[in-house]
């Protein structure tokens, strides 16, 4: 963390949207962008594409599979019982069990999956760049490396808009 | 004017053409079988209620979630709103087919079923009516005040009949959630007057949510191509699959809640009607239900590109439609006409359905400006993104 960076701070959503458009025409993105709630413009804007939508769909769609390949087993080849007449293979009963346990896992995993993707784990020192971006402000982060000549025109940007620091 | 529908010529003729082939159809069904064409005469005018009903229902969650997204497409649900009326005109007519259709009205079946005369102060022709007159009456008056609000709305502007429609829209909610849950227990489920299911109701609302919302998107579709309604964006669209995703999923759970509870509990009273159904053609039926209602729009519409594309969304409307078709035969075949039959005779009736629910939706859409004017959330209707 020896790297220097330019925080813009801002009021409102309008003003972060407003000047991170104007950054972005600069041709220069922002490292990171703190909000206290998602901004769509912004999470357009910094390009990221997430594919943890596809890993969840993926956990569901074996875990599911091993879910009630499992009862089969266990219910079918494995102990056969009969429960009230019905057959061993009882595979509407097996359904319940298996939504349930898809949504769990999907659930588990997909928190480990971003968890471990994100770099977070219990007891972490947290980094927090700007005590307010935990509050109720808009923080944008800018690398000072990666301005290059345009550092001026930043500058007057966010100042338009919201305080630097 | 851009905002103003005008029907065209060839598609006023269409649809005189199709009505004129559902009446031969019906009178020539009359002439040759006359049980089974009161069994479409129901199945049709219940495809087509429910199809308003749920155009009803969504109407009015907009106005009490207070939506932004939906202002500019708030006359569509309105017209297809406008076949109420008619559809009570037709379930009055069916009192002349009630022996051809429900068990329950023959009197000399009633005296030998202990079951079915402690039903009857429930189930009886008079009271029969009394319901069906009643809850038409009711829906009749909310939605067309409903609908004076909103062509008031377009003159006068401001925020009173806003708040005007999102009072009422809460009444329609409530009256529409108990007096759609009785109608349908009342022409669906006493067709098996023996049969017990508590979800059946619930089921069948959905079911009319998920395919009446999924008209709405396919008429906005169809406006959308010949020229109107241009505003109409991705996002919008992504906001449609939404309810029809989430009501599919619904669907999916209510049907088979229905059906496990009953295989599980194989009781002989509740079983029956899925014995009854797992016969010849109707097996058959059982599992495309499924596959048409819940399984395709779940998986089709679950990633976000293929729920922003016309491409993708009109298909699985109109196998929706065919899907609640086929639901509904399943459910009034096996007990009003004891035979899977399926010819001219269904596809007749159904077109000739089709084309007066067509030519209902067109001519209320023509009667208003297609974007209503002084909505509180036009401007973010119009420009809606996320």
């Amino acid at each position: 963390m020896n790297k220097d960076y330019i925080l813009g701070v801002f009021k409102d959503e309008e003003s972060l949207v407003s000047a991170f458009e104007k950054v972005k025409e600069k041709g220069i993105l922002p490292v990171e962008v703190y909000t206290p709630y998602p901004v769509h413009e912004i999470l357009e804007g910094m390009g990221n594409k997430t594919r943890i939508s596809h890993a969840a769909f993926f956990f569901g769609l074996f875990s599911a599979i091993g879910v009630l390949a499992f009862m089969t087993y266990a219910a079918v080849f494995d102990w056969p019982l009969n429960y009230g007449g019905k057959p061993f293979n009882a595979f509407p009963s097996f359904i319940v069990v298996t939504i349930v346990t898809t949504i769990l896992s999907i659930t588990i995993l997909t928190l480990f999956t971003f968890s471990a993707r994100a770099k977070i784990f219990p007891g972490k020192v947290p980094e927090i760049i700007h005590e307010r971006a935990t509050d109720d402000r808009f923080v944008m982060v800018i690398d000072k490396d990666s301005l290059g000549n345009n550092a001026e025109a930043i500058n007057s940007i966010i100042s338009e808009f919201g305080e630097i620091e | 004017m851009k905002d103003q529908l005008v029907v065209s010529k060839n598609f006023k003729l269409l649809t005189y053409v199709l009505i004129g082939i559902g009446v031969v159809s019906f009178a020539l069904g009359f002439a040759f079988d006359a049980k089974r064409t009161w069994a479409n005469y129901l199945l049709n005018n219940y495809y087509f209620l429910s199809l308003a009903v749920g155009a009803a229902f969504f109407g009015a969650i907009q106005y009490i979630t207070q939506s932004g997204w939906s202002a500019m497409f708030k006359r569509v649900p309105e017209a297809m709103v406008a076949y109420i009326p008619f559809a009570a005109v037709f379930f009055l007519l069916m009192f002349f087919g009630m022996h051809s259709i429900f068990e329950w009205t023959h009197e000399d079946v009633v005296q030998n079923d202990p079951l079915l005369q402690h039903k009857m102060p429930y189930l009886n022709i008079p009271f029969f009516f009394a319901r069906v007159v009643l809850f038409f009456g009711a829906w009749i008056l909310l939605t067309k005040l409903l609908r004076k609000f909103s062509l008031k709305e377009d003159e006068v502007g401001g925020m009173v009949y806003f708040e005007k429609s999102e009072m009422y829209s809460r009444v329609l909610i409530f009256v529409l959630a108990i007096t759609f849950s009785f109608f349908a227990v009342d022409m669906l489920k006493s067709l098996d007057p023996h049969w017990f299911s508590t979800i059946f109701a619930a089921k069948s609302f959905i079911a009319a949510f998920m395919h009446g919302s999924s008209i709405i998107t396919l008429i906005v579709i169809i406006l959308y191509k010949t020229g109107k309604l241009q505003d109409l964006n991705r996002s919008h669209l992504h906001d449609f699959t939404r309810y029809i995703f989430m009501s599919s999923i619904v669907w999916g759970y209510f049907n088979f809640a229905e059906f496990m509870i009953i295989w599980y509990g194989n009781i002989p009273e509740e079983t029956i009607w899925f014995v009854k159904r797992w016969h010849g053609a109707y097996e058959v039926l059982f599992y495309a239900n499924i596959i048409i209602n819940w399984l395709i729009p779940f998986l089709v519409l679950m990633p976000r590109k293929t729920s922003r594309s016309k491409m993708f969304i009109t298909p699985v409307i109109i196998l929706l439609m065919i899907g609640q078709y086929t639901e509904l035969y399943y459910i009034i075949w096996p007990s009003v006409v004891h035979e899977a039959k399926f010819g001219l005779l269904e596809i007749g009736t159904f077109l000739g359905y089709l084309g007066l629910f067509a030519w209902v939706v067109a001519t209320w859409l023509a009667k208003a400006s297609l974007v209503p004017k002084n909505h509180p959330y036009l401007k973010e209707s119009l420009h809606h993104h996320f």
